[in-house]
């Protein structure tokens, strides 16, 4: 008895404890910036910027709220909406930016102008992808609100041992032409999956390596005028993720999950001969999941056997995107509405080599060996780096990735793209499993798009 | 003599009740009242967004929070939406797959450990093995099972092709049945420990006595158990029908996240799922998410009630016995100073 | 010893069998959780099940380093959102039980009706308006609004009544009367002792439900200073684009082995068995 007396007690005091500790609300003050992101990357930035500038004298205020189940945007808004607490930095990701930059909640940021950026001037001296700044654009004012670091570009990556088997060489200017890189169309890349299946591969390792490539090549976007909009080429997806199954043209894998990441080993049911994506695909996953063992030097599974060329057509995956509040930058005083820019300059804008772009593209960022080399969103930095790495055999994937940014666009898409997409491509795998005919398909997705978001469907 | 101290008593009722009350009306009488009303306005994240935004440019806000025209317009879409019907029909399906199973197994369970006469080893090690389940957080569990079931690299496809099955690997997560069953499954194996537990203190309250007698007549395992051990479950298995079917039709985390790995979620939507869907992708629709909250919680009322009036008469009577018998023995017991209290 | 039949000592065998087997698939989900906290992440792609221990748990460990993961301060905060809100969910949860075993008061039936359909409300239903009442009178990154409503828990006073209405005898409550005991004393020395076993039983599942929580306290608590072990592991999953599931999965272990602590301290009532009518026994 009195031992539970005990423990209660000691829960109330901790109870009380705690809430007197949080009585006084740590106060945004004037020489902290807060921060807040959905990951690490850009709270690490921001002070790796403050600890090279201690003449500043400024500390960060951090929050990072995981987005697995979605937790980070009511997070967000809540933030937003309340004057007091409204990040003076906040991170979006490429799945959901739109909504902070042309969507319903654009309003709350802040003009890059507004902080006293140069923004037109510095896009051009950057030469920064059209695609980001059109996505970080916000239509009411057209002015730019968001920008991204990375660019998120994405090509063709094969391997180079099946190349030769099936045409003789590894070449990726003649592999670029067997798969109809930068055609504009999938013609040829049949074709080339027919010559690959002979010899007993697949070309794509699931559907959904070819999904990035027809969504971000698609004319117009999912809500047009506030109707739901299926554009040709990605209704086209139906019966191209048909053709890739009939024909036996993948092994049937979901990105993210087992089978995909076997692929990249060549350890699947039939060696796959390329994946489509940005360079980070190759840092953060392919070069994890090669079979590659990091602790010894030489190198085993697939690595070194890979090479980059363009894609049938153009698109882009990913990307982080900075923003700063409106509510925030009204209340800032003029020196820290300096350093506030200058820290959103050396992450999205600088090109000189201590921007964070230029040690990002050459994986020198935070002490790194250049084992993740990354394209960046700034022309002038890709043009002064070096993007040759050893998984892909000492080729310089910049070549490639980098124009691939300009065949990308920002034009197509809407805040609703993350939802949409999850209910297109599950309506795709229902017609491909057999479960629904073409048609039901198109029904299924228009019922799932309605009960989800307020749009006209007809 | 009873009734009169009950009387006087009675405001200790109200007090030790207030704190539930208080907790309640502050917390939970808001949230609800709330989600009660947004139901039939046109409240989306869209319209509190500007609203917000309005705000803080310091203009008159160009849009409103407002009762809509056709107030049951939210209502009305709900129950038109396919969507609605069909995650209802999911819900059902996975909840009863995984219910009568459950609830057999852990009455078998309970029985078995609560037994004299059954010599297993290691009862107390079972007992808590059987809870652990429970104790794991639901995304490790949706990890576990898609990758057990993976269509690639699954161990389970591996084993039937072993056996000679199959000869193609199976894409589970495609399969209607299949997809169900699985999500049933994993509802089934987290929670039968726990309805065990529940049970065990169940049987283990039923008075030895009751056995004993039982005994006397020679009834036979299977007689004490359909003759004493079930009817006197009656108010536990009550607690179990119901809590198992609320956490049933609010189930969410593992079809959710067994959902978001792929394969066709529309197959293991579950009404919480689509309400979450509603009101946290896409248009963050809280009205109508607000509307299909209103109609789950009016099923799930009718539907308790309804075993409610099956169960509670009965109950209640057996209630009153007891209560009576009580006072009987107390009475006794002052006169002739000694106990002989029971149940009769 | 009597000798047994071959049928029984068959089915004797197949009871262990299925015992066995169910034990089996309890332990082997912490069994592979444990193990993949020492793989690392690319071991882990290739084949998500691994039953082996590899030597990476050091590097996984490392990885913590950088990201708000401070599983000491998680642990801390998790300990007392579950603690309070355990407490306060058995403790008055057995008072408001009582109320309406105990009294006879003239709400009484309409309060149980209440409470019932409480209980068919559920949560996620109400966590919009939950979240945004919280954050509008500046409840946020602060503990009360996640331990507190616990005061409330509708399944908790259920189970607590049904266990009470046998248990309970109320001459005993008669009893401490006649003896002039006020009527709190009655409840905390005299009934919560008899109820011990239903609310040990109660107070492992709701401190297994509160600590793994995610949802709410995700969006409530922004301050790092605040995170619950469960957040704290969430936000393992660092950069979008690579996953680290080694370390992932060494949080997770540290997440669950409070839990462990917790369960097996509690356990003799499960072991021994928590009787309805415990006293009369």
């Amino acid at each position: 008895m009195r031992k539970k007396f005990t423990v209660a007690a000691l829960c109330a005091a901790m109870v009380i404890g705690s809430f007197a500790g949080c009585g006084k609300k740590e106060a945004g003050g004037d020489k902290v910036i807060n921060v807040m992101s959905f990951t690490e990357e850009i709270p690490n930035m921001v002070q790796e910027y403050l600890d090279k500038h201690p003449e500043l004298g400024y500390k960060m205020k951090k929050t990072v709220v995981a987005t697995t189940n979605g937790e980070y945007q009511p997070a967000l808004d809540e933030m937003l909406k309340s004057k007091d607490s409204a990040p003076d930095i906040y991170g979006l990701e490429a799945a959901f930016v739109l909504k902070y930059t042309q969507g319903d909640a654009a309003g709350f940021a802040a003009t890059y102008d507004s902080l006293g950026i140069k923004t037109e001037e510095s896009l051009k001296a950057a030469e920064i992808a059209t695609y980001a700044s059109e996505i970080g654009t916000r239509p009411a004012d057209g002015k730019v609100v968001a920008l991204p670091y990375q660019a998120t570009g994405g090509c063709f990556i094969y391997r180079r041992s099946l190349a030769k088997d099936t045409w003789g060489t590894d070449d990726p200017a003649t592999i670029q032409t067997k798969i109809g890189g930068g055609s504009g169309n999938w013609d040829q890349f049949w074709v080339a999956a027919e010559q690959l299946k002979a010899k007993g591969y697949g070309i794509v390792s699931g559907d959904g390596d070819i999904w990035h490539a027809i969504e971000n090549s698609s004319d117009s976007a999912w809500v047009v005028d506030g109707k739901l909009n299926i554009d040709p080429k990605r209704e086209e997806f139906l019966d191209i993720s048909k053709k890739l199954k009939d024909n036996g043209w993948h092994n049937e894998t979901q990105d993210w999950q087992d089978g995909w990441f076997a692929d990249m080993k060549g350890e699947g049911p039939q060696p796959i001969f390329g994946f489509f994506g940005p360079a980070w695909l190759i840092n953060y996953t392919m070069g994890d999941n090669c079979g590659d063992n990091k602790d010894t030097p030489e190198h085993e599974g697939t690595y070194g056997d890979w090479a980059v060329c363009n894609s049938p057509v153009g698109f882009c995956w990913g990307g982080t995107y900075l923003a700063s509040a409106k509510s925030a930058v009204d209340k800032m005083s003029d020196e820290k509405k300096t350093v506030v820019a200058d820290i959103i300059k050396w992450v999205t804008l600088d090109t000189d080599e201590n921007s964070l772009q230029y040690q990002w593209a050459n994986g020198t960022f935070g002490g790194g060996d250049g084992s993740t080399k990354d394209t960046v969103a700034s022309g002038v930095v890709m043009k002064k780096s070096d993007g040759a790495t050893g998984f892909l055999a000492g080729q310089n994937m910049f070549e490639y990735f980098v124009p691939a940014g300009d065949y990308a666009t920002g034009r197509n898409m809407t805040q609703y793209d993350e939802t949409i997409n999850q209910c297109w491509r599950e309506a795709v795998r229902a017609y491909v499993a057999g479960d629904v005919d073409r048609a039901g398909a198109i029904d299924k997705f228009k019922a799932d798009v309605k009960s989800k978001i307020n749009i006209t469907v007809e | 003599m009873k009734k009169k101290k009950g009387v006087s008593y009675a405001k200790w009722g109200y007090i030790f009740a207030l704190p539930f009350c208080i907790a309640y009306l502050i917390f939970m009488i808001y949230p609800i009242f709330n989600t009660f009303t947004i139901g039939f306005t046109n409240m989306t994240d869209q319209v509190q967004m500007q609203i917000a935004q309005d705000k803080m440019i310091g203009i008159e806000p160009t849009v409103q929070v407002e009762v809509l025209e056709n107030p049951m317009e939210n209502y009305q879409f709900v129950l038109s939406d396919p969507n609605f019907w069909s995650s209802l029909k999911n819900t059902c399906i996975i909840w009863g797959v995984n219910f009568v199973p459950q609830i057999l197994l852990a009455l078998a369970l309970a029985v078995l450990f609560t037994s004299n006469r059954s010599k297993i080893r290691g009862k107390g090690a079972f007992k808590v093995l059987f809870y652990m389940p429970n104790i794991i957080t639901a995304a490790t569990i949706a990890m576990l099972f898609t990758k057990l079931f993976d269509y690639n690299k699954g161990p389970v496809n591996d084993i039937l092709r072993m056996l000679g099955v199959i000869d193609e690997n199976i894409n589970f997560f495609s399969m209607k049945g299949a997809s169900r069953a699985i999500v049933a499954f994993v509802q089934f194996w987290m929670w039968y420990g726990y309805t065990m537990i529940i049970l065990i203190s169940g049987i283990l309250g039923i008075s030895p006595e009751l056995f004993e007698a039982a005994d006397i007549d020679g009834a036979n395992g299977w007689q004490k158990f359909f003759y004493v051990t079930l009817p006197n479950l009656k108010s536990i298995m009550l607690f179990t029908l119901v809590t198992s079917m609320i956490g049933g039709m609010t189930m969410f985390d593992i079809p959710f996240m067994i959902g978001g790995q792929g394969g066709i979620k529309g197959h293991i939507r579950t009404l919480s799922v689509y309400i979450f869907e509603m009101s946290f992708t896409g248009g963050k629709l809280y009205n109508r998410a607000s509307a299909a909250s209103m109609l789950v919680f009016i099923m799930i009322a009718i539907m308790a009630a309804v075993i409610f009036f099956m169960l509670r008469d009965k109950d209640e009577a057996a209630r009153h016995k007891i209560e009576k018998a009580q006072t009987k023995a107390y009475k006794k017991a002052l006169k002739e100073q000694k106990a002989k209290g029971g149940v009769q | 010893m009597g000798k047994k039949s071959t049928g029984s000592k068959i089915a004797h065998f197949f009871i262990y069998v299925v015992l066995i087997l169910l034990a089996v698939m309890s332990i082997l989900p912490f069994w592979v959780m444990f193990m993949n906290a020492t793989r690392s992440t690319p071991e882990i792609n290739a084949n998500a099940l691994g039953l082996l221990p590899s030597k990476y748990l050091w590097y996984n460990k490392s990885v913590f380093d950088g990201k708000s993961f401070d599983a000491m301060t998680g642990f801390i905060n998790s300990m007392i959102i579950s603690a309070g809100a355990t407490a306060l969910a058995v403790y008055f949860s057995s008072m408001t039980a009582y109320s309406i075993v105990a009294y006879r008061w003239k709400l009484r039936r309409p309060f149980f009706t209440f409470i019932m359909a409480v209980l068919m409300i559920p949560s996620q239903i109400i966590s919009i308006g939950f979240y945004q009442m919280m954050y509008s009178v500046g409840m946020n990154n602060n503990f009360l609004p996640l331990i507190i409503p616990s005061i409330a828990s509708p399944a908790v006073v259920f189970y607590m009544k049904q266990y009470m209405e046998p248990a309970l005898p109320l001459e005993i409550v008669e009893a401490a009367r006649i003896d002039g005991a006020g009527e709190f004393f009655t409840f905390n020395r005299i009934v919560i002792p008899i109820m011990k076993p239903a609310i040990a039983t109660q107070a492992i599942f709701a401190f297994v439900n509160k600590w793994n929580e995610l949802f709410i306290p995700s969006v409530l608590l922004t301050d790092s200073k605040k995170y619950t072990m469960p957040m704290m592991v969430s936000l393992l999953k660092g950069d979008l684009y690579k996953v680290e599931y080694g370390s992932i999965y060494l949080g997770l272990s540290l997440t669950v082995l409070p839990l462990f602590i917790v369960y097996f301290l509690l356990s003799k009532y499960i072991i021994a068995g928590v009787a309805l009518g415990s006293v009369k026994g």
